[in-house]
């Protein structure tokens, strides 16, 4: 079984700094993380390739990102987890991408990572962003199906079990490859790595591609190949005017139904 | 330190009735309850003299002091009279420069948590600062992360019970306890006189401290007779010929002053600081593992044991979900563990002592690739989760059994040996344990050879087995050289282990140290010594 699972830094602080030109977050080399959802994504492939192995067969688990030099470092640490190859692509003109740019630059890191995934892992969502639309859009890209939010990939044969949690319902689907699973952040809580990967990851190189190496249409990338423009980017002003409702159910729930006839007249 | 100044006759603050809701203040964390009259809440230095001269003229006989009540040997625990409890008194007076040193000032009731919290956002509330201060902060400011080393579980414990009972914690196998970070101490003594007392300053001639207070009266304070053990030590007076003035009152119980201002040394972050949980199959591998640690990987801040029978407590409590259940599952051949943590001034450093960490454990016979790596905050989180989780789990099975029994506690145990007696203090514990049929288990700071062996009684009849066992445990530990308490403290419940580590005549010069301070006996009564030793001269 051959997995890739797309990683996403992000800042380690709620505090960032926004661009006042491009209004995108300035991603300038301060403590940033992997995105929870995509450790959770991480772990379950990690553990997909651990049931692969225990069972005699192939199991190998490949990590991209995009992302500024800084990110190495990261992805290193994503191989002392368990993680056999990674690439970082890293250039000045991915600078800016929207979630279009993101995974046009993303295909082309899992093109040269691996030829014929088994499966493409993702988080579901990024905590900086909020967009959870990179895991459908690579599968539109790829031709591939999808199953977003999975709280559960479990390997069955050849193929794999995905769970999704809905408000009071579960659906279970079965997947054959290839195809593209978004996780969400509870489904598997990351491993620590051991003395032996943190040692050996150190003395990995992490290979770094730019968009030249990947052969990539500069059109399609950073900025010039993202539609989205951000226009403004703003804190929200905190209002509050709660009002206390009393009295039986029924009087609450009467004075609630006025309250909302005020709000939304 | 700041300066005395010509006080105007402070009002005393109100002493209220215990009964008036602060029946809470009649015990600790462990779990020993006592009995007082009265309690006070004084929030100044000024406060505190007021309050014993009032306490005083009313004849009260006994005043103990309180912080954050955190202990585990009952120091805070009143034995009659007056409960003086100094939480109100919370803040950060000070910050001083020397040279390219830090001190902060503090006084006693300043959390260790908001203390820490304060350093690293390098934010205080600066108002009555001095210029100096001031300056300082500044520069503090400018000077990169800056800590206070001592780091108990108990996060909210206050500064002042911290040198009450010269507190420790895992990375005391750097740092050392408390004490060597005190670097000056504002007392109130039992009759209301101050000391101010600065590192340095005041040493004994041989075995006696001279002291004069601010008010001039000389006090010659004999220093007791014993010798101290080369161990970790929270048992009793610090004892030394020529020692500093300010080691005698830090891990003095509450017995010999009110202490109302405590400077802390601070000392510069490391850079990179690592964890690594190493397993092992056999408690004989995780010994040998530790002896082979301590001299090859100097690196190492903390290194911290969790037998085969604590990890069990904790996978069972993980099973039934919780808190807990976000931990790593350690899988059963996973039998023992040795936490390492590593600090340097780069990861280059920090990694090759891992290496080291690695080699030391196959010369144990055990493989580094059982081992958790704690780097990134998210790891090392679950690492600290992981070492408070053994001892609350513990906590849970006996409050379990104490459903059926309200007389079953834990009971646990805090003594130390010297180096090279490891192996020696751990086969008396294993041998005995298993004569006596007793359930237990073991965690703590094995890097300085000091375990919290804990006996979970299943009966009353096991309690009373496991009491006897502590007993016999301070004859032998002392008798190798240790110390009957490492960090907790002697408080009220471990004041009969004295004897067999200072002998009669020993105790009797510790209370005599006292008498020469606080001649009726008044402060932290019932800590450290019988009754009997306080009325006179003789034992």
């Amino acid at each position: 079984m051959r997995l890739v699972v797309c990683l996403k830094a992000v800042p380690a602080s709620t505090e960032v700094a926004m661009d006042p030109v491009t209004h995108t977050i300035v991603r300038d080399g301060g403590d940033a993380v992997w995105n929870p959802y995509d450790t959770a994504a991480l772990e379950v492939a990690l553990r997909l390739k651990d049931e692969a192995r225990a069972a005699g067969q192939e199991g190998w688990v490949g990590v991209v990102s995009m992302g500024i030099p800084a990110t190495a470092s990261l992805l290193e640490d994503a191989l002392s987890r368990g993680a056999d190859e990674a690439l970082l692509l890293s250039d000045r003109a991915f600078a800016g991408s929207d979630t279009i740019a993101t995974c046009y630059a993303l295909t082309l890191g899992i093109g040269r990572l691996c030829a014929e995934p088994d499966l493409i892992l993702c988080g579901k969502m990024a905590v900086d962003g909020d967009t959870a639309q990179i895991g459908p859009m690579l599968a539109a890209a790829l031709r591939l199906p999808v199953v977003t939010g999975a709280t559960t990939v479990e390997r069955h044969g050849a193929a794999v079990d995905v769970e999704q949690v809905f408000d009071g319902a579960r659906r279970r689907l079965c997947m054959h490859g290839p195809g593209v699973v978004t996780v969400d952040k509870d489904a598997a809580t990351l491993r620590m790595p051991s003395i032996e990967g943190v040692l050996a990851a150190r003395r990995t190189s992490v290979p770094v591609a730019t968009a030249a190496d990947l052969g990539a249409d500069l059109d399609r990338c950073g900025l010039a190949g993202s539609p989205t423009q951000v226009v403004s980017c703003f804190v929200p002003e905190r209002a509050s005017d709660a009002v206390a409702i009393e009295g039986t159910p029924a009087e609450q729930a009467a004075t609630l139904a006025y309250l909302m006839g005020e709000v939304l007249a | 330190m700041a300066q005395p100044q010509a006080r105007a006759a402070a009002r005393a603050p109100e002493l209220f009735p215990v009964d008036d809701g602060y029946t809470g203040n009649l015990r600790d964390e462990s779990r020993t309850t006592g009995f007082a009259v009265t309690i006070s809440f004084p929030t100044s230095e000024d406060d505190v003299r007021a309050v014993l001269a009032q306490l005083r003229e009313q004849g009260c006989t006994a005043v103990t002091v309180q912080g954050a009540r955190t202990g585990l040997a009952a120091g805070a625990v009143p034995f009659g009279g007056s409960v003086m409890d100094l939480s109100r008194m919370k803040r950060v007076t000070g910050l001083r420069q020397e040279g390219e040193r830090f001190f902060v000032t503090v006084q006693p009731g300043v959390v260790l948590q908001d203390l820490r919290n304060a350093l690293r956002q390098k934010r205080f509330a600066t108002t009555g600062w001095s210029d100096e201060s001031l300056a300082a902060l500044a520069a503090f400011r400018e000077a990169g992360p800056w800590f206070f080393p001592t780091d108990p579980t108990e996060t909210s414990a206050t500064i002042g019970g911290m040198v009450a009972c010269n507190a420790s914690g895992a990375r005391s196998f750097r740092y050392g306890p408390v004490r060597p970070h005190v670097q000056a101490l504002r007392v109130v003594l039992a009759d209301g006189e101050t000391l101010a007392l600065s590192r340095g300053d005041v040493a004994a001639e041989g075995r006696v401290l001279t002291l004069v207070t601010e008010q001039g009266t000389t006090r010659t304070v004999p220093v007791p007779t014993y010798t101290m053990p080369h161990a970790k030590n929270a048992s009793g007076y610090h004892a030394a010929p020529d020692m500093d003035a300010v080691d005698l009152f830090v891990g003095s119980d509450g017995t010999l002053g009110v202490v109302t201002e405590v400077e802390l040394e601070l000392l510069p972050s490391p850079a990179v600081t690592w964890g690594v949980n190493c397993f092992f199959g056999t408690e004989a591998e995780a010994l040998a593992f530790v002896e082979d640690v301590r001299p090859s990987v100097p690196e190492a801040v903390a290194v911290e044991y969790f037998d085969a029978d604590a990890l069990d407590v904790l996978r069972a409590q993980r099973a039934t979900g919780g808190a807990f259940a976000t931990l790593p599952v350690i899988p059963e051949d996973w039998r023992f563990c040795v936490y390492v943590e590593l600090a340097g001034p780069g990861e280059e450093a920090v990694a090759d002592a891992l290496g080291r960490v690695a080699d030391a454990m196959v010369a144990a016979g055990s493989t580094p690739a059982r081992t958790w790596v704690g780097r990134t905050d998210v790891d090392r989180e679950c690492q600290r989760l992981f070492r408070h989780a053994v001892p609350e789990s513990v906590n849970m099975l006996v409050d379990e059994r104490r459903r059926t029994d309200r007389a079953i506690t834990k009971l646990g145990s805090d003594m130390s040996v010297p180096n090279g007696r490891l192996l020696d203090v751990m086969g008396l514990y294993r041998r005995t344990l298993a004569e006596e049929g007793l359930q237990s288990a073991v965690w703590g700071h094995i890097g300085d050879n000091h375990l919290h062996v804990n006996v979970l009684p299943r009966t009353i009849e096991d309690y009373r087995r496991g009491k006897a066992l502590f007993e016999r445990w301070a004859e032998e530990v002392s008798a190798m050289g240790g110390a009957v308490s490492a960090e907790h403290g002697v408080g009220k419940l471990k004041r009969a282990f004295l004897i067999p580590m200072y002998g009669q005549e020993g105790v009797a010069s510790m209370a005599a140290t006292k008498r020469a301070l606080d001649p009726d006996g008044l402060l932290g009564r019932g800590n450290l010594f019988d009754e009997a030793l306080l009325g006179s001269e003789e034992v």
